[in-house]
């Protein structure tokens, strides 16, 4: 954790630098009536880097290299897998439309990932696709994205 | 009295079969979902924000209060019957609790709880009544500096009680304000950090961050392994969860202590119902007269912090409603929701409108009693729905998580910022962040921009103006020192590490 620590904290201190260098380059920091659009910000940055700062300096001084952060193994292609899915969902969503995307994604993760049955994969993945489709198209009325088949 | 008069308006609210339906439905789904390991009060207030788009504000947060109210019951019965917290609120009573159940007294461990936890829920929503009205008084007079002042406390406290590593917990509100810059600013007009899109103009919206964080992130740490824990067997006939004479005995004034410190401690910005339940234990242990018992099965154990944590919850709501400052990461989500529906938090919401405060009030008194019935006469179906295996459940929460991002405005877009939060807020987890800063600040960022700087436009030596008013003065003191507190103790801690190396 303490190398994840120190890239944290570099990071943190650029972004933080960059937030209060454009605070200050392009949002008036103090307007005839008082503080404009980038004195807030501009102290923000600052605090942002003065914290970034102090952080990298402890982590740096801490004693050993910490536990590990991310799972390694089997525990990391899970949370790959999860991940990947739902990005895959997100981009198919235009293009297959939610009900079916929601049941694709259930179908993938419940028997490719987790293992389950065939029966118990299926009876998720359709009841969840209509449940969802009831309560927040029809009953809450919210426009779903409709894929190519036309639902 | 004032006070019957508008109990009575709320009690015309809550008692509608609409109304009524709906803390039946949250009371419901938030025992269950405390009773999950992996989701919270929290994720649930985020998950089912998106549900209460098409209501009426009041029924809205009805169903969420009653939510919230649910995960501190619904808690308990994970802590006591498989020894893993529910959620964090309820961390402690695995102690006793399940100590208990290997006893065989897991029946009677979870009858006091929730017999505790009504009478907490209940006295709370009493106090809850009796001192938002006469605070939202007080508040009226606030000026920008007092306001500013207020959140700074809400902020600096929030995070300093936050996760071990309070340096990590102030980095990440100053990023939650950071984010919370971003759009058009509310004073010029002018459009900050939008990096020239078009959707972020409106600024990072609230909706997708909080399920992202709390929902997606929860989901995700919990994904990697496939947790599973054994359940102990019970017996939960209404004889065998009432408990004895002695159990009544022995809790009794446990229950009024975890009453009174839980929602004390409630109100505070920042120390929610985590921080009553450690606290309700600790006192416990010091006043028993045999306090080797505890952690071999002591009911107080149990009885005080589950009092603690309810009373807590009615207690977070007082700063919410009457200063528009949430006092735990889960009235912070409820704050969002309150903006969402276009109701402005703060003393005015108590003259602008009652409907909705007293609509509330009463219905926590329903939802009380709706989830000590609940909990006393149908736990075996909570304990057969803490059989649905983890690996069922998690996709399902996915999904959840996707349609809710994405029915606030029906973009594609939100449901992006929801995944890139979510993968966030899994790191800011697993490394020590604080997510609840974060979302908090998220939410009060502009806002306090926008008292700090009508304070500096009143004043004309500077920042100096926050001490220059005697609450403000009062309460920007108590902030500063929110945060020195924990810098000096890692300074010292950094000192002494640094020392230690010399001397060996």
């Amino acid at each position: 954790m303490r190398r994840a620590d120190q890239i944290g904290a570099v990071l943190l201190l650029l972004f933080g630098v960059a937030y209060a260098a454009t605070a200050a380059k392009s949002y008036t920091y103090w307007g005839a009536n008082g503080p404009g659009s980038g004195f807030f910000p501009f102290w923000l940055g600052v605090a942002m880097a003065i914290l970034a700062t102090l952080f990298l300096i402890g982590a740096t001084r801490s004693p050993g290299p910490g536990e590990a952060w991310l799972p390694s193994g089997h525990g990391l292609i899970r949370l790959a897998a999860v991940v990947g899915a739902t990005v895959l969902f997100v981009v198919l969503l235009p293009i297959l439309g939610m009900t079916l995307a929601t049941a694709l994604f259930l179908l993938g993760l419940l028997r490719f990932l987790e293992g389950h049955a065939w029966p118990v994969t299926l009876g998720v993945a359709v009841v969840t696709a209509v449940g969802n489709w009831a309560i927040f198209a029809w009953w809450l009325q919210v426009p779903f994205p409709i894929g190519v088949l036309g639902f | 009295m004032d006070v019957f008069a508008n109990l009575a308006l709320g009690f015309s609210i809550a008692l509608t079969p609409f109304n009524i339906f709906l803390a039946m439905v949250g009371v419901v789904i938030g025992t269950l979902i405390g009773a999950l390991p992996g989701i919270g009060p929290v994720s649930g207030v985020a998950l089912l924000l998106p549900l209460t788009f098409g209501m009426p504000p009041t029924s809205g947060i009805i169903m969420l209060a009653a939510l919230y109210a649910g995960t501190m019951y619904g808690g308990t019965i994970t802590s006591v019957l498989i020894n893993t917290p529910g959620e964090s609120a309820s961390v402690v009573t695995c102690i006793d609790g399940y100590q208990m159940a290997l006893q065989g007294r897991a029946g009677p461990a979870l009858g006091m709880a929730a017999i505790g936890s009504f009478v907490a829920g209940t006295v709370g929503v009493v106090l809850l009544m009796l001192m938002s009205p006469l605070l939202a008084r007080w508040a009226l007079s606030f000026g920008p500096p007092e306001t500013f002042a207020l959140m700074l406390l809400g902020l600096t406290t929030v995070t300093g009680l936050t996760g071990q590593h309070a340096l990590k917990g102030y980095i990440s509100m100053v990023l939650g304000l950071m984010l919370s810059m971003a759009g058009f600013d509310i004073i010029s007009g002018d459009p900050r950090y939008t990096g020239g899109i078009a959707e972020m103009l409106d600024g990072v919206d609230f909706l997708p961050v909080a399920i992202g964080l709390f929902g997606m992130g929860e989901v995700l740490a919990g994904a990697e392994e496939a947790a599973s824990g054994q359940i102990l067997k019970a017996r939960y006939g209404l004889r065998d969860v009432w408990p004895t004479a002695t159990d009544w005995a022995r809790s009794r004034w446990a229950i009024v202590r975890g009453t009174v410190l839980g929602f004390v401690v409630g109100t505070l910005p920042g120390a929610g119902p985590t921080v009553a339940s450690f606290l309700a234990y600790t006192v416990e242990k010091k006043v028993s007269r045999h306090p080797e018992e505890f952690g071999h099965g002591a009911i107080e154990g149990v009885a005080g912090p589950e009092a603690a944590n309810n009373a807590a919850t009615s207690g977070a709501m007082v700063p919410m409603l009457t200063l528009g400052i949430p006092g735990s990461a889960t009235t912070a989500v409820m704050l969002g929701g309150l903006m969402m529906w276009g109701l402005r938090p703060g003393p005015l919401l108590f003259e602008k409108n009652p409907d909705f405060v007293w609509g509330l009030i009463a219905s926590q008194y329903v939802a009380n009693a709706m989830l000590l019935i609940l909990n006393i006469a149908f736990i075996p179906l909570f304990v057969r729905a803490l059989r649905l295996p983890y690996s069922i459940l998690m996709p399902l929460i996915v999904i959840f998580c996707i349609t809710g991002a994405y029915s606030q405005n029906n973009k594609i877009w939100d449901v992006g910022q929801m995944l890139v939060f979510g993968v966030l807020g899994y790191g800011m987890k697993q490394l020590g962040y604080s997510p609840a800063a974060l979302t908090l600040a998220l939410v009060i960022g502009p806002l306090a921009e926008r008292a700090l700087r009508q304070s500096l436009i009143l004043s004309n030596s500077g920042l100096l103006i926050l001490f220059q008013r005697p609450i403000s003065a009062v309460l920007t003191v108590m902030a500063l020192a929110a945060v020195a507190v924990p810098v000096t103790r890692a300074l010292r801690g950094a000192l002494a590490r640094r020392a230690r190396p010399a001397a060996t």
